[in-house]
């Protein structure tokens, strides 16, 4: 009997199993028919990096804020493209101007705004977000924000704001003060509701994807094309690839190395807008503690000069990167302040004789193995770069080559990222492929004063201590010149007193070579050019198009139309 | 009872042990959430002014507690329930992160899990049966398909089936364009989620039946040889009858103590499945966590890991008792 029970129940399990084995095949057809064909939706499919499970937290102070809720829902005083030298588009604000030594900045704002809510939008929620405690206006050096009247700000501070004029104008998210005045710790608060200014508000948040439809107290509301925004979560970048190629998704900024496997399907343009430098960060200052012959100018003057830029765009970065000025502006953009137009473009090709003859007239002799060195010891450099960031483990790659062909031993190899952050935080190293941040407006100052800024700036610190937070100056490069220049820069607003600020600097740091230029990294978007229009196009960049990017997404959203 | 006894006591103390090491293992890994948090962003390409360095410092900031009070109100809040808050999914609780992704693992995973554990058993009966003839092939034929990466495997699915075929979505538990608003008790979204969870189950079995069906064959060669089986074929039973309830039901017990470990491992989830498919799960919570040195997270899923693991283990001990009497008693 019991041998009988069991042989039932064993049945009964292996047929239950079939029978899941056959649902789960029989049901599949059916439902992925349902999901095609869906093409010409009314909602716009957002990819913005989000990887799942997508938590709500549209707070702009927090961490892990959801894309949605920069630009498209919350949004600054004003919008600036960071492609062009052009002046700011109003977004709440209507104009600014600042006094003559740059400490206050009285601000108007468009009238008759009102919030997601229906609260009225007044100058005094402006005065309250830049003395809110989120903004840490004590930091900032702020004396006083006050509503004169309904539409106008006077913003006073302690020091000149020249050049914190974006973080201030249009990096400052408004907030509504009738909502945050009541919120006790900004850090944690997760604004699941958000009350906004911006075209969007938020419908629906799950784990894998949150929602945003038309605000419809937003000031331009009757001309806003795209009424829904779906951002969904994505966790591999091959998984986005493939359903841009399916035609499920109008908007990703991602890097695909063979755009047109996405853009085959005749739904999918893209454009490539080249923004931070890729450079080789070098601990170029002994005085600070540096070790290494790359300490020495004119090893670096020489390894600048044996690079060969062309080849690594091509074979490392597969001819998408922008080509670098050592001066590292951002050119054609920031051209007007490039001092010498022959500094516009690091060399591009390797001039292995010019590196040799540099490196002969500091006193270093080739050696039987064609290596240069100085009293019997061959220069030997280590390059590190992060495992697993595979374009810059091939430029370095490449770099060790073309050094060895110009005598220089260079031996690169990857490091794990938190050896690569710890390395370039308290400057034990001697060479590593690392970013620089690209500057969000039309001016090359904010590299200057964060990463070759020295002691006096306040950018860096000696080996063994950590730059201080905010600053990038891992190469240690400490120049008196530079520091006054970067002063006198900060507290003008005159065009010829800055420009001669930033010739000293650049005629000092094209020679220092504190960080070596290698190329642009490229910044590729990739939307849906057959449902929508409106998008910034090679002819036309009018904002940052990447749909992660801040302010600028909310921004090209409110131009979007859909077709037909 | 003396039996049982002991292995109570010998799995309280190992559950005490790998909670303990759960605790000190995240905090002997290099890095600090806060610099990696800031390095994303700026990866990204985000502006990072000094005000959000200031907030991540403020809120990630490090614990400057001693390492004996840490643990301790590591036992206190997880006797209560309490998982603590993930900092890259920052503030949602610990739990509730594991709550919303465990029911797709165990699911997708469970019955991928169980359906190769079935297909690898009947087969390999099979094969051990019609040793020597053309079935013979089966086994090269899957050890290849298991021996194959498991992540290309599923690229290739992906590719061919969801891209080049259009048969399957590309990625999810389900459709989050047909149901922006998540989940919903309808017949409709229940033939969506079984769409989408083909081609994950699909990988899982493909690369995991091999070795069922490997073992089993082998299994069942050495018990064709044994004296009851040829007892039972000169007894004249039937061999369909000899088969299934001689031959096989011996040969399959080495295999039900393996399956349960792999039960007990399926609320790992699959990491290299759910990263593919954006499928939401358990071994994805775990990937991130790490990579973000987000402690919470990371010890809330180890934990579950380590109990089910654990339980499995110990049902299995009761249950090999039962069906293999030679366990139980010393003989």
């Amino acid at each position: 009997m019991i041998r009988n029970g069991k042989r039932r129940a064993a049945v009964t399990a292996i047929a239950g199993a079939s029978v899941l084995a056959l649902g789960l095949t029989a049901c599949s057809g059916g439902g992925a028919e349902e999901g095609d064909g869906d093409g010409a939706a009314s909602s716009l499919r957002v990819w913005a990096g989000s990887q799942t499970p997508i938590t709500a937290n549209f707070n702009p102070f927090a961490p892990t804020v959801l894309h949605g809720a920069l630009g498209p829902i919350l949004e600054p005083l004003f919008f600036f493209n960071k492609l062009a030298d052009e002046p700011a588009d109003g977004m709440i604000g209507e104009s600014y101007e600042f006094n003559e030594d740059g400490t206050v900045i009285t601000v108007k704002i468009k009238p008759d705004l009102t919030w997601s809510d229906g609260e009225p939008l007044t100058a005094e929620d402006v005065a309250f977000t830049f003395s809110y405690e989120g903004n840490n206006p004590e930091g900032q050096g702020l004396v006083s924000a006050e509503a004169t009247d309904d539409t106008t700000v006077v913003l006073t501070y302690g020091s000149p704001q020249f050049t914190t004029e974006w973080q201030r104008m249009g990096g400052t998210w408004i907030l509504p003060a009738h909502v945050w005045s009541e919120v006790d710790d900004f850090a944690n608060f997760t604004n699941e509701e958000p009350v906004g200014s911006g075209a969007y508000v938020v419908d629906s948040v799950t784990s894998e994807s949150y929602t945003l439809v038309a605000n419809e107290n937003f000031r331009d509301a009757a001309d806003l094309g795209v009424k829904t925004v779906q951002y969904i979560a994505i966790d591999a970048n091959q998984s986005a690839q493939d359903l841009l190629a399916a035609g499920e998704l109008d908007w990703a900024g991602m890097f695909i190395p063979n755009p047109d496997s996405v853009t085959a399907n005749g739904q999918v343009d893209w454009v490539n807008t080249p923004q931070d430098p890729t450079v080789l960060y070098t601990c170029s200052n002994a005085e600070l503690g540096c070790t290494g012959e790359q300490t020495d100018v004119a090893v670096r003057q020489a390894l600048n000069l044996a690079i060969d830029r062309e080849t690594i765009k091509e074979k490392a970065f597969v001819g998408l990167t922008g080509d670098i000025s050592p001066t590292y502006a951002l050119l054609p953009r920031d051209e007007k302040w490039v001092a010498d137009s022959a500094n516009e473009v690091s060399p591009q090709t390797a001039d292995a004789a010019a590196a040799g003859a540099i490196l002969e007239a500091a006193g270093y002799t080739k050696d039987a193995d064609g290596f240069y060195g100085k009293d019997g010891a061959p220069i030997e450099l280590d390059l590190t770069s992060v495992d697993g960031w595979t374009d810059y483990n091939d430029a370095a790659k490449l770099i060790a080559e073309q050094a060895a062909a110009a005598g220089i031993k260079i031996n690169a190899s990857t490091v794990q990222w938190q050896e690569f952050s710890d390395s370039r935080q308290t400057g034990q190293y001697e060479l590593i492929m690392g970013g620089m941040i690209g500057t969000t407006v039309a001016d090359p100052f904010q590299i200057y004063r964060d990463w070759v800024g020295g002691t006096a700036t306040q950018s860096t610190n000696p080996v063994g201590e950590e730059v201080p937070a905010g600053r990038w100056n891992f190469s240690r490069y400490d120049n008196p010149t530079v520091d006054a220049a970067i002063a006198a820069a900060e507290a003008t607003d005159d065009e010829a007193a800055k420009m001669a600020a930033y010739t000293t600097i650049q005629t000092e740091i094209v020679r220092d070579l504190p960080y070596i230029p290698l190329v642009i990294n490229a910044t590729q978007t990739f939307y849906n050019t057959k449902d929508f229009t409106g998008w910034p196009t090679e002819e036309d960049l009018y904002a940052f198009p990447p749909s992660w990017g801040s302010v600028a997404s909310g921004y090209i959203l409110q131009q979007l139309k859909p077709v037909g | 009872m003396k039996f049982y006894a002991r292995r109570i006591g010998f799995y309280i103390i190992t559950l005490w042990t790998t909670i303990s090491l759960n605790f000190l293992l995240p905090r002997l890994m290099p890095g600090d959430p806060a610099d990696i948090m800031i390095a994303k962003l700026q990866r990204n390409g985000g502006e990072i002014s000094e005000t959000t360095i200031r907030n991540i410092k403020l809120l990630l900031g490090s614990d400057e507690s001693s390492m004996w009070e840490q643990y301790l109100g590591y036992w206190g809040r997880m006797l209560q329930g309490d998982l603590g808050i993930s900092v890259t999914k920052y503030p949602t609780p610990v739990s509730e992160l594991i709550g919303q992704a465990l029911p797709w693992t165990i699911i997708l995973v469970g019955v991928a899990t169980v359906i190769s554990f079935i297909l690898g058993i009947a087969l390999g009966a099979w094969a051990g049966w019609k040793r020597g003839t053309w079935v013979d092939h089966l086994i090269p034929a899957t050890t290849i398909l298991q021996s194959i990466p498991y992540f290309w495997l599923a690229l290739v699915l992906v590719a061919v089936f969801a891209v080049g075929l259009g048969a399957f979505p590309i990625i999810g538990g389900y459709s989050v364009f047909d149901f922006p608003r998540g989940p919903e008790w309808t017949w409709a979204f229940f033939t969506d989620a079984v769409a989408h969870a083909f081609l994950p189950a699909l990988t899982i079995v493909l690369s995991s039946v091999g070795g069922w069906l490997f073992g089993m064959r082998n299994m069942m060669v050495s018990t064709m040889a044994e004296d009851y089986v040829t007892t039972a074929e000169a007894k004249g039973l039937r061999p369909r009858r000899i088969l299934t309830m001689y031959a096989a039901r011996n040969a399959a017990i080495p295999s039900i103590a393996g399956f349960a470990i792999t039960l007990g491992f399926v609320v790992a989830g699959s990491i290299v499945m759910e990263q593919v498919f954006t499928y939401p799960g358990i071994g994805k919570l775990m990937f991130q966590a790490v990579q973000n040195s987000d402690y919470a997270l990371m010890q809330g899923v180890f934990l579950v890991i380590t109990i089910t693991v654990l339980a499995a283990n110990f049902v299995m001990d009761l249950v090999y008792g039962y069906i293999d009497p030679r366990a139980r008693h010393n003989v």
